[in-house]
């Protein structure tokens, strides 16, 4: 077990180094702003007495480095300073939009794993049939289209044409959770969609890779039949490739989830970030982007953490 | 042998196609089969010759991409063509068993052996859990392998490459079946272990009259373990006879190009007096990066114009003496001297010229050479390089050499490595490095992976050559009929350390250090006879690893 | 029953009959599933799903009758070799292939095939189809159809642009990387996880809230992000080749690390890097055109497709369509050469086995 321990240890430690350096490239990008932020925040027109007053309310006038562990200091208790443009508290924009955000990929999630994992399992297993082609050809379309052309696709359908659920997805405090699943579906829809279709093929790929060991073609000749060799000798080498298909596409979903919440006026945290990033809003933007990045840190680690501890040549050392 | 007996498996024309660039092709071509209760076939072949589709058809067995499209299959009167797939399963694991060629990646990593071994017993509700554990237990221990008690508890990943072996020809034996069929078992194990697997496999199908299939390329072992042998050839049946009878008589001029002992030997050279060598390996330590050392203190010399031959098994570091030499792995201590100058260790600090000295020819022609350049060029670069050749003098050259290794220059200069066969490889991959004009090649096992009859082509070429151009050759091989055709000294490693050396001669005479006399007892002969004999000489119990763990690496009997 | 209901059924019940008789059993499937399927459509949506249905299936029919003549016509202009191996390419990828033809020419002849410039304004705002205007208006009054058009060129271009720099930086980086190993290959694969380590769409929006929306700047940080990615597959795929004896024997010749790289890596690595170029074309289509749909793209007046449904987007909710046509666009390239990519993929690991 210590050898697990060890290696889960490391790899914790490398995911907390990464985040580090993510941190430092986020925090001094800024710093490569032609002028400083001051600059470009009042814009060309700005007075001097303007612009130092500026700089000193945003600490400008300290050295880069100070103001960097200033805010890395504040980044790990949640605090990102003030928007530059409205004055309010970084937490307090993003923080509910955070969660709104989580909602929405979660409730994505909830339906798209499941359904993705089985008919990836059964493509598999029907592999070169048509019913396999037509998946590939499916799956593939809606990978290639843009989250924004689904999105609106079904706006034109669900929401104008057969007016099923609302286009634009509003939120307020006194919704019960069955309107919140309602308001909140078209933009899941998109996201599922879009997420099934990776995780599909990538189970697929997962399980036929699987399928090809020696070792199964062995059970197969011991005469197993068809849904032991499956249970019993596919499924336990499978947990590996298939968590890491799950951590991949959640992670994929981050992404995705900013057009989305654009496309439906979602009010999440990819929303923020994208109205931060046209108004020049550099604290939100920097914190927006901390956050992403950190989930999408840790949904990897998650499933490296998972492959570890599910590979059975580590479980059972010599 | 058991002639006169009931008809087990009867394979009538049977014919599998292959799916390759989409279309179905052809790759066996109607093949017979007749196998009797208790009897043991050998089908031999080269690579490619659908020895290995034929065994998993006789299972009723097609595997992914193939197809039986014609012919018949008929196991214990029951046509397995027709069958269904859940008749053909009831078969598989119970009355028809598998022993595949890689024991370490065809056991599920996921169980413990004993569960593996049990499973298909509990599936055809023959035994319940214990009983089955028990019986495992007692075929472990038949199959000698250590701790039987415990050994099935373990994982795969737990348990060396031999051992697991004998546990899955123990798990192919877990029903008794009526027919195993061996996919290549020992291929993929050392000469010292083979032998002890064989013995093991021997003894079980004599026991248990069980009828085998016996799949391998190798003939010396396909000797002693068949009671009758086929040859296939590009999925065609060559010929078939009782093997005494093949061994002695071959018909076709196939198998009597495989049979073809190895005929041609020449005379030892003796060591030029006071002479300085031409390489000379100075008590050198190596390891890989962070590892053990894999070299301890090795130190032999190669003279001019003589061949050396490094002999020893997998992971005995003769390989890694080679990178060595060549400079791909500085050694952590002692060094290696060009004509009494030292060598510098790593080879990108070697000049031109030293480094032009010691060329190298590799065991796989197929990644030792490029296949998307053209053969003129292959073998014109190192002209080109070290000597600047460039136009006609250049083409000239590359004629000279393509001459120099019988090949028709104008045939063969303008195409690729692909379209050559491997004989023709291995001659390009000599004529690469004699363009350099060196006085050393290391010849990294270049006649391993070919037939017998071309591997002979190649070392003549390889002593016209050292005649001609007076070449020094360092020869690793771990084929003893090799060294004692072409070597003029041998030099014996085991675990990292030359356990003895000495001239030709006195090596293949008694008496031997215990590891080279484990050796060169290990290797197979074409003699049905050799295993029965050797297993009477030694003991079982003195074969194999249990051999190898008790020979002292300090036995005073090395000699320097 | 409507006529057209009556022969929908009978024309797909016979397929299904002929198929079976002929022991047909892929089309006798497709075509009775397709009859039981519509059966509960038709009796949900009426003739009109019945209608979508079947103008689906013509669709799906012209586009691989379209995907079959191309592929003839490639095989009957191109060499011997080139030929067989077209022959082997699936529907899917030659109608991939037809669809990157088709945006080729439109991308290089867009000022000869546009009826309009791309920032002419010769309407009223969100006109209407006429004869002038083929598909009508925009927001500013813009003809849609020549600025779709003009759209082949720029966001095409643009995503090419950006993937060739990507690619240029990510192989040349995996291939030294491969050649040299040691200490430049553990840097590089550390650099190439940190980079990775930040989704893609997060790390342009850094970047360009940070420099601008500009043409330049989209290039250099799709470049920075998507090189980890072609560094990561290279580096895999010049490590399968950087073992082999005849690297070895090379080295050992004392040949540089360029003329290893050029004679003796790259041509036994092109088959995989091509398929990966197309891959990497996609994600960076479809990551620029993600970014000019939240209007940090190409900026206007030029015409771009991801911005152009941003701005009709309002159409969307009167059913007009109009503003989902370069949405698709998108869509076609990518799954297009998505599906050339495919086949690739399958030919190259089809070789392997």
């Amino acid at each position: 077990m210590g050898d697990i321990l060890g290696l889960v240890g490391k790899r914790l430690g490398l995911g907390v180094f990464i985040l580090f350096v993510i941190s430092i490239i986020i925090f001094f990008m800024v710093e490569l702003l032609p002028g400083d932020i001051a600059q470009a925040v009042l814009g060309q027109g700005a007075t001097e007495e303007n612009l130092a007053a500026l700089r000193k309310q945003m600490g400008l006038d300290q050295p880069a480095i100070m103001r960097y562990l200033d805010w890395l200091s504040g980044a790990v208790f949640l605090d990102f300073g003030n928007s530059i443009v409205t004055g309010e508290r970084v937490t307090a924009v993003i923080g509910e939009r955070f969660m709104n955000t989580l909602f929405l990929a979660a409730y994505a999630a909830v339906i798209a794993v499941p359904v993705a994992i089985v008919l990836g399992v059964i493509v598999a297993l029907l592999r070169n049939s048509i019913f396999d082609r037509v998946a590939n050809v499916v799956t593939l379309s809606f990978i290639s289209s843009p989250e924004f052309f689904l999105g609106y696709i079904l706006i034109l359908f669900f929401a104008v044409k057969w007016q099923m659920f609302p286009a634009i997805s509003s939120l307020s405090e006194d919704m019960t959770l069955g309107e919140l699943l309602i308001r909140t579906f078209l933009p899941a829809l998109t996201l599922v969609l879009v997420v099934m279709a990776h995780m599909m093929r990538m189970t697929r790929a997962a399980i036929i890779n699987l399928l090809a060991s020696p070792y199964i073609e062995m059970a197969r000749l011991k005469g197993a039949p068809p849904w032991k060799v499956i249970v019993k000798h596919a499924l336990p080498n499978a947990w590996a490739p298939i968590i890491n298909v799950v951590a991949l596409n959640l992670a994929y979903l981050i992404t995705g989830v900013v057009l989305v919440e654009v496309v439906f006026v979602y009010p999440g945290i990819g929303q923020a970030l994208v109205d931060a990033v046209s108004k020049r809003d550099f604290p939100v933007v920097q914190a927006c982007c901390l956050i992403f990045a950190a989930t999408f840190i840790l949904l990897n680690l998650a499933a490296d953490v998972g492959a570890i501890l599910t590979n059975p040549r580590l479980r059972h050392p010599k | 042998m058991t002639n006169k007996k009931e008809v087990l498996l009867e394979i009538k024309d049977l014919e599998i196609q292959g799916y390759s660039d989409e279309t179905w092709v052809d790759i066996i071509k109607g093949v017979d089969l007749t196998l009797h209760r208790g009897e043991v076939l050998g089908l031999i072949g080269e690579s490619g010759a659908g020895k290995s589709t034929i065994g998993a058809a006789a299972m009723g067995y097609a595997r992914d991409g193939t197809r039986i499209s014609n012919g018949s299959i008929e196991f214990d009167g029951m046509e397995l063509t027709t069958a269904s797939e859940s008749e053909k399963r009831a078969l598989r694991g119970h009355r028809i068993a598998y022993v595949a060629q890689s024991a370490a990646a065809s056991f599920n990593p996921s169980h413990k052996l004993i569960d593996q071994y049990s499973e298909a017993p509990l599936q055809y509700r023959l035994k319940k859990r214990t009983e089955a554990q028990e019986d495992a237990m007692e075929l472990y221990e038949k199959l000698r392998l250590p701790n039987p008690q415990e050994i099935g508890f373990r994982y795969p990943h737990q348990v060396s490459g031999g051992q697991l072996q004998r546990a899955m020809t123990a798990m192919a034996m877990s029903c008794k079946p009526d027919l195993i069929i061996f996919d290549e078992p020992t291929t993929a194990l050392d000469v010292t272990t083979q032998i002890e697997v064989l013995a093991a496999i021997r003894d079980i199908v004599d026991e248990y009259n069980t009828a085998a299939i016996y799949i391998t390329h190798d003939l010396a072992v396909v000797a002693q373990m068949a009671d009758t042998i086929k040859v296939l050839l590009k999925g065609e049946e060559v010929e078939e006879a009782p093997t005494k009878e093949m061994l002695d008589s071959p018909k076709e001029d196939y198998t009597k190009s495989l049979w073809a002992v190895r005929s041609f030997k020449r005379d030892q050279k003796e060591r030029p007096k006071d002479g300085t060598p031409l390489i000379s390996v100075r008590n050198v330590d190596a390891s890989y990066t962070g590892g053990d050392k894999v070299l301890d203190d090795v130190s032999f010399d190669v003279y001019e114009g003589m061949t050396v031959a490094v002999v020893g098994e997998s992971g005995s570091g003769k390989s890694t003496t080679a990178r060595v030499i060549t400079g791909l792995l500085p050694p952590s201590k002692g060094e290696v001297l060009f004509k009494g100058e030292p060598f510098p260790p790593d080879y990108r600090n070697r000049t031109k010229d030293q480094l032009r000295q010691c060329q190298m020819i590799y065991q796989m022609a197929d990644t030792a050479l490029n296949p998307k350049v053209k053969i003129a060029e292959i073998i014109g670069r190192p002209a080109q390089f070290y000597s600047g050749l460039s136009g006609a003098a250049l083409k000239n050259r590359v004629d000279e050499l393509l001459d120099l290794i019988e090949l028709e220059p104008s045939k063969y200069y303008n195409r690729y490595p692909p379209e050559l066969s491997g004989g023709q490889k291995q001659r390009i991959g000599i004529a690469r490095a004699l363009a350099a004009e060196p006085t050393f090649i290391v010849c990294d096992e270049v006649t391993s992976a070919l037939d017998q009859l071309v591997a002979e082509g190649i070392l003549k070429l390889l002593d016209r050559l050292q005649k001609e151009l007076n070449l020094a050759y360092m020869f690793i091989t771990h084929d003893l009929a090799t060294v004692r055709s072409i070597a003029d000294e041998v030099v014996v490693m085991q675990h990292g350390k030359v356990v003895e050396q000495g001239p030709k001669t006195k090596m293949f005479t008694p008496p031997h250090h215990p590891y080279t006399d484990l050796l060169l007892s290990s290797v197979p002969e074409m003699d049905p006879e050799w295993l029965t004999t050797l297993l009477e000489e030694r003991g079982v119990d003195n074969v194999g690893d249990a051999a190898t763990a008790q020979i002292d690496p300090n036995d005073p009997k090395i000699s320097g | 029953m409507s006529w057209f209901v009556i022969i929908y059924y009978t024309l797909l019940l016979g397929t299904s009959c002929l198929a079976a008789f002929f022991n047909k059993r892929q089309i006798f499937l497709v075509a009775f599933g397709l009859t039981l399927v519509s059966f509960i459509l038709g009796i949900i949506g009426g003739p009109a799903a019945l209608k979508a249905v079947a103008i689906c299936a013509a669709l799906l029919g012209l586009a691989a009758m379209v995907s079959y003549a191309f592929r003839e016509f490639l095989i009957q202009i191109a060499s011997d070799e080139m030929g067989k191996e077209l022959r082997t390419a699936p529907m899917t990828a030659a109608f991939g292939m037809f669809v990157m033809f088709t945006y080729a020419v439109m991308g290089v002849f867009a000022p000869w095939i546009a009826p309009h410039g791309e920032a002419e304004v010769i309407a009223s705002a969100f006109a209407p189809p006429d004869q002038n205007m083929l598909l009508g208006a925009d927001q500013l009054g813009r003809d849609m159809f020549s600025r779709i058009i003009y759209g082949a060129r720029n966001s095409v271009g643009l995503a090419l642009a950006a993937t060739i720099a990507a690619f240029v930086l990510g192989a040349l980086a995996g291939l030294l990387a491969a050649t040299k190993g040691g200490w430049f290959d553990q840097f590089m694969g550390r650099v190439a996880d940190v980079i990775m380590s930040i989704p893609s769409l997060i790390f342009a929006l850094l970047m360009l809230s940070i420099f601008g929306p500009h043409i330049h700047v989209i290039i250099i940080a799709v470049a920075v992000i998507y090189a980890p990615r072609v560094f990561r597959l290279t580096r895999a795929v010049a490590g399968n080749v950087v073992v082999m004896d005849y690297i070895e024997a090379a080295k050992l010749r004392g040949e540089g690390t360029w003329y290893l790289i050029r004679r003796e890596i790259l041509p036994n690595s092109t088959a995989p890097l091509v398929a990966e170029f197309g891959l990497e074309f996609c994600f960076v289509f479809l990551l620029v055109a993600g970014l000019s749909f939240l209007g940090l793209g190409i900026q206007p007046p030029t015409a771009d497709w991801g911005s152009m449904v941003r701005e009709n987007a309002t159409l969307i909710s009167f059913g007009d369509i109009t503003p989902l046509i370069p949405a698709a666009a998108i869509a076609l390239l990518t799954v297009g050469v998505n599906f050339v990519v495919d086949w690739m993929l399958h030919r190259s690991s089809g070789l392997k086995e």
